[in-house]
């Protein structure tokens, strides 16, 4: 965190003297209303600040009004900026979505859940809580609503109508979803064509929102590692990983040198799998089926590794706060050596193979092409982004655990197409194999859980999951209990894209864009 | 003809009735007068096509005008049948249409009505040139004045000058052609310009066949000359375009066959330019159909393509009988005249039946229609199977004429030189493709239509059709499938009218006596058709056999076999396996009715489903290049937010941008020019005026020297 | 331009023998079961390899013999975390081959037997489960995988979820874990095509 005092002192000038101070992990300028919205925008606009994510949090009593903080980070220096508001209930808030757009679906969500009211934001509403099952005024995340109880009332029910963007004489809003094709996550998206040509369309989530963040509060810090896990489970490691850091950066409690290699190993490996999982559907979107079966049988290979090595093919259970919960051995540690070897083989063969397969090639070039200027609009993350010609990965922006010391080889594409990002996640897999194969010559001995004690306090805590980087916002109560978990999904960034991809798609590849971006509706619904 | 005068009185009676009397008496004496003078026509013309011989007739007191005669024959006895029956059972749905109006304009409309199909008759009855140009003077103002009248109270000015434009423009092009072959024949009357069609020179025929062609061609809508059509239909009353598509459009293959028939007969290269126009003008008009999401529109381009098909099955006809072989020649004309006689049945079902859509929805657009099939089941039934008949399915009458007509033009493998080869196969292929494409766009006018979710709360709310466009309907549809399943009891009634073209009646060839002892064709080939089902039901029936075989001569190795009768028995046998097995499965297993299963959305709504629009696009993106749609796009932003897109689209048709276009830019040039003399220094105009006279009395002095 | 058949045809079957024969590789059933707090449900899995699935206590049991060697499956998301997602779509995988028991897998429910179920049933999803219950021909089955789908598992019942999927449409077999691996997916649909039997 090197430019830090800089930043304060740039903050300074640039907020007109508002409260600026380094907060211990982020440096925190305390603003109003009314100049927020064009710091955010000077940050992002002028300063090349990337959106993290917006944390709202209801204060205890009602008079307290609402504390919200806007996380910015900045690429080359390492420095997390928040932008305080403290909001006085019913008043509301300029909307900053029109400049910094990355912002548009985190004050959706505030809307929905918390009630807050974002002035110049055309599509509030029916966004979380979709219009057709729950009604206009709940709030679930205020403080005051009892989360147990099923909601007495009742939407719009059948009178629900699409929103329309597309304006043209016999056009259709073609519904997709949410029980669709074969094994597709719940989800809707709502393509608007006149037949042919996909010229807008709208992607609908949260059918699976199962208010984590509402479940999680009150409830014992350990409870939030097993929802952690479990919420998206493709990339439970991640995010579980991401949960422990922030605990562990409230208790000021250090990870013992050998979990902290081990951790980067298991994230590795969880990011090959996933990326394994992505080529296999994206070569079955294309009927490329036996391109798919090969892609599935590497991803049971990497299930199955992980099972050997960790005891679960998903590495639940495997983080916990102040290390790992058990230390896999040097037998297991051997194994994986040996099985990841083996699976890069394998990858290399099957990359080989996709990219002499021109009729393969030919569904997935210059299609689904997510521009780089979009692409920063919208700040998508992760792979997606490498492959829009966007240098974002928090394992070398914000380094974290040992990546600071092993900084990974960090992919990037411009073209933005199904093609670049197919490129980017097998250049991505070779990445992660050779960090695994590095880290493993250099995991030293020693014990892999350090004691952890349950402190009050408040942390943000990053992890590059394999989708794209995630931000945990934890604020551990007086009582030791979860006052307040703010989820960041990668997913929750690159859905608010998918839609500018899909834009002049014909009707018949949306299914291959929608795989190409390889992201997972549990992550990004909560 | 005795007849036809009183007919041409009983529709005298009608105009003064639906001009004079009070609404309710109006509609008696209207349909009294004109189911009258139907019948009248029909009985003169089913005595004329009985008996044969052409009768003359000249009016005492317009003598004195050359050619103004008139003739009855049994070729014109069936365009009169046609137009007769067209106007028979649409008049009732003229009164509805009407009823609604305010009175002086619905009853100009329904004089207009009368007064066109007067025009009509005296055109298929007219026998010299003054006697033609005259009706079709008459015919064609009555067209515009109803075109004028319009569906609202508001005149429809624009349509209205584009079909008087058209008209006028025609007519004096035909008015030129007749002229110049009746000063080359010797002789004002139209068979005499027939008789002497050999002797003419080429470039005589040359002019006055395109002049004829494409002056007369404005009413049967051929390329380049129809851009007024799809706007005037698109004005005009809903009521009268049953009669503009069923009986008007037809007079241009009557001026055709009359006029242009002996030139082209005789001289292959005109026939051939009928035979591409014909095939352009019906892949033209299916293709624009594929881009209207307007039920009248649409149903107006598919007339183009029909008349299309029919002018290049005419073309063909006459082809074949330049190079002397009449009796293909005959085949191929047979094949037209059938189409017409098909399209005008069931063009006349579907302009009704969008009338009545239209005039129950109150608007034409299928975007917003669909779901009346639930709602009016028998009407939506009838309509259904009109566009069935049009799509050219068995056992419908449209299979019967197109497939003859692809027929023939095959048939040029066995002779011709290669160019006349290349024309044919090209405009073969060109009659195929419309054939396919007319299936998709049937396809979506009923689905649009009839089935799926009504997209519009009008579409939702209709629950009654009048009656005036259900009956005429069951009537058209009775007519549209027996003339598809009696085919070979058809096509020998139209072998004796092509007869006298081509000097040989092809019936022979075409439905051999299976009945009787088939002459014409080798014992083999009789000896397989029987096998298959040729004569079944001989002896019960009054036909010529079952099967209508399409053969060159007697030597022909190939023949094409096809027999609408035995197909339909056939899918009549399988829909009854069908529903004996689905009642007996029935018995055994309960049947749960459900909601359809919509991937859980909360409803589907209307705005989720396919409009013809989307259904169409897979179509119009193939012909992208053709079509070349201008796309206006507009765009409302907020910031980073795309709020709305507007697109809006326009087909400008693909002649109106070639031909028209340039034309207009043109005229507007010469304008332009003209008006710089006008500078209002009226010094300077009298120059002018010296100028000219100086000009005149050298010329005349020059002259007469 | 790569040889997908062939490379295939050479790489040979990769399928598991199971349940034919004890062919369980490493690593296809988590090991650590035991180490694992299993999100509230008192029915784990043993780690013996015979039984995962299990019927409820009001199941129809399996479906008519007809359906044994010939069952389709509509699989209904209410919720389900990706690794569960994960898991399904590999029960057709070369590694675990669905087909080869005469089970699969469609796109609508109007074509299928049984519903396979993941997930708490959220809110949102509770109204689609039921119409697609609704939709289902009779006779039907409703198979529901993972802990959560049987009593909402770590996410409980809230104002978000059902808790469980018994709490929407009647459940007839349950498949526990966290997620349950393909073979333990395979073993329930096994059971409701009447091909295991279960106690």
């Amino acid at each position: 965190m090197s430019g830090r005092p800089e930043w304060i002192d740039r903050l300074r000038c640039l907020s007109h003297g508002a409260a600026v101070e380094d907060a211990g992990g982020w440096v925190e300028v305390r603003t109003t209303s009314d100049t927020m919205r064009e710091l955010a925008i000077t940050l992002v606009e002028a300063h090349g600040c990337e959106f993290a994510t917006l944390v709202v949090e209801a204060a205890d009593t009602a008079t307290d009004g609402i504390a919200m903080r806007y996380f910015l980070y900045t690429r080359d220096d390492s420095t997390v900026i928040a932008i305080r508001i403290d909001l006085a209930e019913g008043l509301p808030l300029p909307s900053i979505s029109d400049r910094v757009h990355a912002a548009d679906w985190h004050e959706r969500e505030a809307e929905d859940l918390f009630g807050i009211r974002f002035d110049g934001h055309p599509f509030l509403g029916d966004f979380v809580l979709h219009d057709a099952v729950w009604p206009e005024d709940v709030a679930p995340m205020r403080r005051s609503f009892d989360a147990t109880k099923r909601v007495e009332q009742h939407g719009l029910g059948e009178a629900w109508t699409p929103r329309r963007i597309l304006h043209q004489e016999g056009s259709i809003a073609f519904p997709v979803g949410p029980i669709w094709a074969d094994y597709n996550e719940a989800g809707m998206w709502l393509l608007e064509t006149p037949g042919e040509q996909i010229y807008e369309s709208q992607t609908r989530l949260f059918y699976k929102y199962r208010a984590v963040e509402k479940i999680a509060e009150g409830q014992a810090p350990e409870r939030g590692v097993l929802l952690a896990e479990r919420f998206s489970g493709s990339s439970a490691f991640a995010h579980a990983y991401a949960y422990c850091q922030a605990l562990e950066k409230i208790a000021r409690c250090e990870v013992p040198p050998r979990a902290r290699i081990l951790r980067a190993l298991f994230a590795e490996l969880e990011r090959i799998r996933y990326h394994a999982a992505t080529i296999a559907e994206l070569a079955g979107s294309t009927s490329l089926t036996v391109g798919k079966s090969m892609s599935q049988e590497i991803e049971e290979r990497m299930l199955r590794l992980s099972g050997e090595v960790c005891g679960h093919r998903y590495l639940f259970g495997v983080c916990t706060p102040g290390g790992l919960a058990s230390d896999p051995g040097a037998a297991a540690l051997t194994t994986l050596q040996a099985g990841v070897a083996d699976a890069a083989k394998e990858f290399a063969r099957l990359e080989r193979r996709f990219m002499h397969t021109s009729s393969y090639l030919d569904r997935i070039e210059e299609m689904g092409t997510l521009r780089p200027e979009v692409a920063d609009l919208y700040g998508v993350v992760g792979p997606v982004a490498r492959a829009s010609g966007r240098q974002v990965d928090l394992r070398r922006s914000l380094p974290y655990g040992v990546y600071a010391d092993h900084p990974p080889e960090i992919p990037r594409e411009i073209e933005g197409d199904g093609y670049a990002r197919l490129r980017v996640y097998f250049a991505e897999i070779r990445a992660s194999t050779a960090l695994i194969q590095a880290l493993l010559a250099a995991v030293p001995g020693g014990p892999v859980r350090a004691e952890c004690p349950v402190t009050p306090g408040t942390a943000l805590a990053w992890t590059e999951a394999p989708a794209g980087g995630t931000f945990h916002w934890l604020r551990i109560d007086d009582a030791g209990h979860i006052g307040r978990w703010r989820i960041g999904p990668p997913g929750f960034r690159n859905w608010h894209a998918f839609h500018r991809a899909l834009e002049g798609a014909a009707f018949q590849d949306f299914h291959i864009v929608l795989a190409s971006f390889g992201l997972s509706v549990a992550e990004s619904d909560r | 003809m005795n007849l036809i005068s009183w007919a041409f009185l009983a529709l005298a009676v009608a105009l003064c009735a639906s001009i004079l009397l009070p609404s309710r008496s109006r509609s008696t004496g209207f349909l009294a007068g004109s189911w009258a003078a139907v019948v009248l026509v029909l009985i003169a013309s089913v005595h004329s096509m009985a008996s044969g011989p052409t009768q003359q007739a000249t009016p005492g007191l317009l003598v004195i005008l050359p050619g103004f005669g008139f003739a009855l024959s049994p070729l014109r006895a069936l365009f009169l049948i046609i137009a007769a029956g067209v106007y028979g059972v649409s008049s009732p749905f003229v009164l509805r249409d009407v009823r609604e109006r305010s009175r002086p304009r619905g009853c100009l409309v329904l004089a207009m009505f009368v007064v066109l199909f007067a025009a009509v008759l005296t055109v298929l009855l007219a026998a010299g040139v003054a006697s033609l140009l005259f009706a079709w003077e008459i015919m064609s103002l009555a067209l515009a004045a109803l075109v004028f009248l319009g569906r609202g109270e508001q005149v429809e000015t624009r349509a209205g000058l584009l079909t008087l434009a058209f008209s006028e423009a025609g007519a004096l092009a035909a008015l030129a052609g007749l002229l110049v072959l009746a000063g080359a024949a010797g002789t004002f009357s139209l068979a005499g310009i027939a008789a002497a069609a050999p002797r003419l020179s080429g470039g005589i025929v040359w002019a006055g066949f395109l002049l004829t062609f494409f002056g007369f061609g404005v009413k049967t809508a051929i390329v380049p000359v129809n851009g007024w059509m799809a706007d005037a239909y698109a004005a005009a009353p809903r009521g009268v375009l049953p009669l503009f598509s069923g009986a008007t459009l037809n007079l241009g293959v009557f001026t055709l066959w009359v006029v242009d028939g002996p030139l082209a007969s005789h001289a292959l290269w005109p026939a051939l330019a009928v035979l591409v126009v014909g095939a352009l003008t019906a892949l033209l008009g299916i293709m624009y159909a594929m881009t209207e999401s307007n039920m009248t529109r649409l149903l107006t381009r598919s007339s183009i393509e029909n008349l299309g098909i029919v002018v290049a099955a005419l073309g063909a006809g006459f082809a074949f009988t330049a190079m002397q072989r009449p009796v293909l020649g005959g085949l191929a004309l047979i094949a037209g005249l059938y189409h017409m006689l098909n399209h005008s049945a069931y063009k006349t079902l579907l302009f009704i039946g969008a009338g009545g859509i239209g005039n129950t929805v109150g608007h034409d657009d299928m975007n917003r229609l669909g779901g009346l099939l639930r709602h009016v089941p028998l009407f939506g039934t009838v309509f259904l199977f009109g566009c069935f008949a049009i799509a050219s399915l068995p056992p419908f009458n449209g299979f019967v004429s197109e497939w003859l007509i692809l027929q023939s033009l095959l048939r040029i493998v066995e002779l011709g030189p290669v160019p006349v080869r290349i024309v044919f196969g090209l405009s073969g292929a060109a009659l195929a493709l419309t054939a396919g494409l007319a299936v998709t766009c049937f396809a979506m006018l009923a689905a649009s239509t009839l089935l799926g979710l009504p997209r519009s709360r009008e579409a939702a709310e209709a629950r009654h059709m009048p009656a005036s466009a259900t009956a005429p309907m069951v009537v058209l549809i009775v007519v549209c499938f027996g003339l598809g399943l009696w085919a070979t009891g058809v096509i020998p009634v139209l072998g004796r009218l092509a007869a006298p073209l081509t000097g040989v009646d092809a019936t022979a060839y075409l439905v051999p006596a299976f009945f009787g002892h088939a002459t014409v064709l080798a014992a083999g080939v009789v000896h397989d058709l029987t096998q298959l089902g040729a004569q079944l039901g001989r002896g019960l029936l009054p036909l010529r056999g079952l099967v209508i075989l399409h053969s060159d001569a007697p030597r022909a190795g190939v023949v094409y076999a096809m027999s609408t009768a035995l197909t339909f028995a056939v899918l009549a046998c399988m829909l009854l396996v069908v529903w004996i097995v689905t009642r007996v499965l029935r018995r055994r297993r309960q049947v749960a009715r459900r909601a359809p299963w919509n991937a859980g959305i909360p409803s589907l709504r209307p705005e989720m489903t396919y409009t013809p629009t989307t259904f169409g696009a897979p179509v119009r993106v193939l012909f992208d290049a053709v079509l070349n749609p201008e796309v206006a796009r507009q765009e409302q932003r907020q910031g980073a937010f795309l709020t709305a897109r507007k697109h809006q689209i326009v087909h400008i048709p693909l002649i109106d941008r070639l031909l028209l276009a340039p034309l207009i830019a043109g005229m507007r040039g010469v304008a332009r020019l003209l008006a710089r003399m006008h500078h209002g220094k009226v010094t300077a105009y009298a120059s002018y005026v010296l100028a000219s006279l100086v000009v005149v009395v050298l010329a005349a002095a020059i002259a007469l020297s | 331009m790569a040889n997908w058949t062939l490379a295939s045809l050479l790489r040979g079957i990769r399928t598991t023998h199971w349940p034919y024969r004890d062919d369980v590789p490493p690593g296809a059933l988590p090991a650590r079961l035991d180490g694992l707090p299993h999100c509230g449900t008192d029915r784990a899995p043993t780690a013996d390899r015979i039984t995962w699935a299990f019927r409820t206590p009001n199941s129809q049991g399996p479906l008519p013999a007809r359906f044994r060697h010939s069952m389709h499956v509509r699989f209904i998301d209410a919720g389900a975390n990706g690794a569960l997602i994960s898991e399904v779509r590999l029960i057709d995988a070369p590694p675990y081959n669905l087909h080869r028991f005469g089970i699969f897998i469609t796109a609508t429910p109007r074509d299928a037997d049984v519903l396979l179920v993941g997930g708490p049933v959220t809110e949102a999803m509770r109204e689609p489960l039921r119409k697609a219950f609704d939709a289902m021909p009779t006779p039907k089955r409703v198979v529901a995988i993972g802990d959560d789908a049987i009593d909402g598992g770590i996410f409980g019942k809230s104002f978000a979820s059902a808790g469980g999927v018994a709490s929407v449409i009647p459940v007839d077999f349950i498949v526990p874990g966290c997620p349950p691996p393909p073979l333990a997916i395979i073993q329930g649909l096994l059971a409701a095509a009447g091909q295991v039997t279960l106690p």
